[in-house]
């Protein structure tokens, strides 16, 4: 692979169940870059990254296209070479972070897990290589953190977990899906500050999927907008926000305007806004 | 704690003694017998006594005594027919979810043929095609049981193959051997033991029934549902002769249900505590009020 080659490329991909859910989607992410995805609840965004991923659901069938990872077809992968992808170049948050951790498990029998299964790590370097992981994710208090269950931790702090284990792979692209929906305006604003770090940290690619258009220009170098499983408008983040071309990313940013913090009567913005 | 949950209800104490009890004379009912279970030890149809507590058979032999010595097979029988029941239906009730459509089509297709034959029935014609035995008899009864551990099986192991956390392990790099082995089966297990205890309670039903009928343990083995059999035949002569041996076919089934019953209800209990909860601290709980 060159170093001018994408990391992510997806041609012209339609994906269809019974009906049609993708149709001619075509994204590119390079090395550094951090890609927005946004669209309406069933515009087929959590299909598109878990086509990327190889994780399709039964049912779901790609009926069209390509998809091109670190240079490479996807569509020639053997369950080994998605293997290794998984354990080692492709990280991934998912919302509802609960969900993704077993009920009968500690963290610290996730992180054992996944240094046991992904990376082969001797039992004894496993703990400490898990403490670090959590701090590195600014939560405090790791080793209790390490012995609790998940109904015992708050949204915040699971997802921050899961990030910490997409994070353990040292993963060339993270996809962030959804990562910050189920979780409340403060903890998703430091989850948030969490990835805009990643993004400014290192070379690290960024694939952001979220029906909140706020969260996405906040991240994203460039953005595609979904709707219905097709492609309304892509471009540098910049461009789209000040001169949206079509009618649906027009009423996404109209919808900020007119409900926005900004536009709340008696808030210090309201007057400038309005 | 499961055990915790059954020690603190009555109804589980009770269960619990009686399955222990029933266990230790399953293993040593032959020397806790006061007499040999074939030996003519009093005078036929004798009613209770002192030295025959529940009196004896049609030929003098001591119905406690045949109760005992065959608690061992009526029990064991009853198990029996439960391990093969769980190999039979739980393995391929986890490979329907994983090997593909036409497994999956076929093995649902075969496990209701199973479910749609009389069991009594059938066991009664393998016997009379293979010949009079146990083994055969516990076999078959097994096999026709086994569609409960399949479909108990199956929905545990649909349901946790479809989880976000199978997902996450996956995405982990583990194998489909570490998924079923770290994530599904824990959860089966508990679903797979009340499955177990109840098909105890039914295999010994079985077991009784078939031996009642002749078929599986030959006389002069003792076994409850034979001894049930013996001394229904003379019941106008020894009324109180049949009840023994139904009240420990009765006991024996109760204590397996009953257990069953109490591990799924500690399965269970925490999210009943946290439902009875938020239900009473819910402004729309009727709880207290008026």
């Amino acid at each position: 692979m060159s170093v001018t080659e994408p990391l992510v490329a997806v041609e012209n991909l339609s994906l269809a169940a019974e009906a049609p859910i993708l149709t001619d989607v075509s994204i590119t992410l390079e090395r550094g870059r951090v890609l927005g995805i946004v669209g309406e609840s069933g515009s087929g965004k959590t299909l598109l990254v878990k086509a990327i991923l190889g994780v399709l659901p039964g049912g779901v069938r790609k009926t069209s296209g390509t998809i091109e990872l670190f240079g490479e077809d996807a569509g020639t992968f053997e369950a080994k070479k998605w293997r290794s992808l998984w354990t080692s170049r492709l990280g991934a948050v998912f919302q509802d972070p609960g969900s993704y951790l077993n009920p009968s498990y500690t963290v610290l029998q996730h992180f054992n897990e996944f240094y046991r299964v992904a990376l082969k790590l001797p039992r004894g370097e496993r703990r400490n290589r898990a403490l670090l992981a959590l701090q590195a994710v600014n939560i405090r208090d790791a080793e209790q953190v390490l012995t609790r269950y998940r109904h015992e931790l708050s949204g915040g702090t699971l997802q921050r977990i899961l990030i910490a284990l997409a994070l353990a792979r040292s993963p060339d692209v993270l996809i962030a899906d959804e990562a910050t929906t189920a979780l409340d305006v403060t903890v998703e604003a430091e989850v948030l500050d969490l990835i805009s770090d990643l993004r400014d940290d290192g070379d690290m690619s960024i694939i952001v999927v979220s029906h909140d258009l706020a969260v996405v220009s906040r991240l994203a170098d460039d953005v595609i907008v979904l709707r219905n499983g097709v492609v309304v408008e892509a471009g540098p983040t910049q461009r789209l926000l000040s001169a949206p071309k079509s009618d649906y990313l027009r009423l996404l940013i109209d919808s900020h305007t007119k409900y926005g913090i900004d536009r709340v009567a008696g808030h210090p913005q309201a007057a400038s806004a309005g | 704690m499961k055990l915790g949950y059954v020690l603190r209800k009555r109804t589980g104490q009770l269960a619990l003694v009686l399955a222990v009890g029933f266990v230790v004379i399953g293993f040593f009912g032959s020397a806790l017998a006061p007499y040999g279970p074939l030996d003519a030890s009093a005078a036929p149809l004798a009613p209770p006594s002192t030295s025959h507590w529940f009196g004896t058979d049609s030929l003098g032999r001591d119905i406690l005594s045949r109760i005992l010595a065959g608690a061992g097979i009526s029990l064991l029988g009853g198990v029996l027919v439960s391990l093969v029941a769980f190999f039979v239906g739980t393995i391929p009730g986890i490979l329907s979810v994983y090997l593909g459509r036409v497994f999956e089509w076929a093995s649902l297709r075969l496990m209701d043929t199973v479910i749609a034959l009389p069991f009594l029935i059938v066991a009664v014609a393998v016997t009379a095609l293979l010949g009079n035995g146990l083994i055969p008899a516990l076999v078959v009864v097994g096999v026709l049981v086994s569609p409960i551990f399949y479909r108990v099986a199956r929905s545990v192991a649909l349901s946790s193959v479809t989880a976000d956390y199978v997902l996450a392990a996956r995405l982990y790099g583990a194998s489909t051997y570490w998924v079923v082995s770290r994530h599904i089966l824990p959860k089966l297990i508990p679903a797979l033991a009340v499955t177990f205890a109840n098909t105890v309670a039914a295999g010994l039903i079985v077991i009784s029934s078939l031996s009642f009928l002749g078929i599986g343990v030959q006389p002069p083995a003792p076994t409850w549902g034979g001894v049930l059999a013996e001394t229904l035949g003379y019941i106008s002569r020894s009324p109180l002769a049949p009840v023994f041996p139904s009240v420990f076919i009765i006991a024996a089934v109760w204590a397996f249900h009953a257990l069953a019953d109490l591990l799924r209800d500690a399965e269970t209990e925490p999210v009943r505590r946290q439902t009875t909860a938020a239900l009473a601290s819910s402004p729309l709980s009727i709880a207290g009020k008026g």
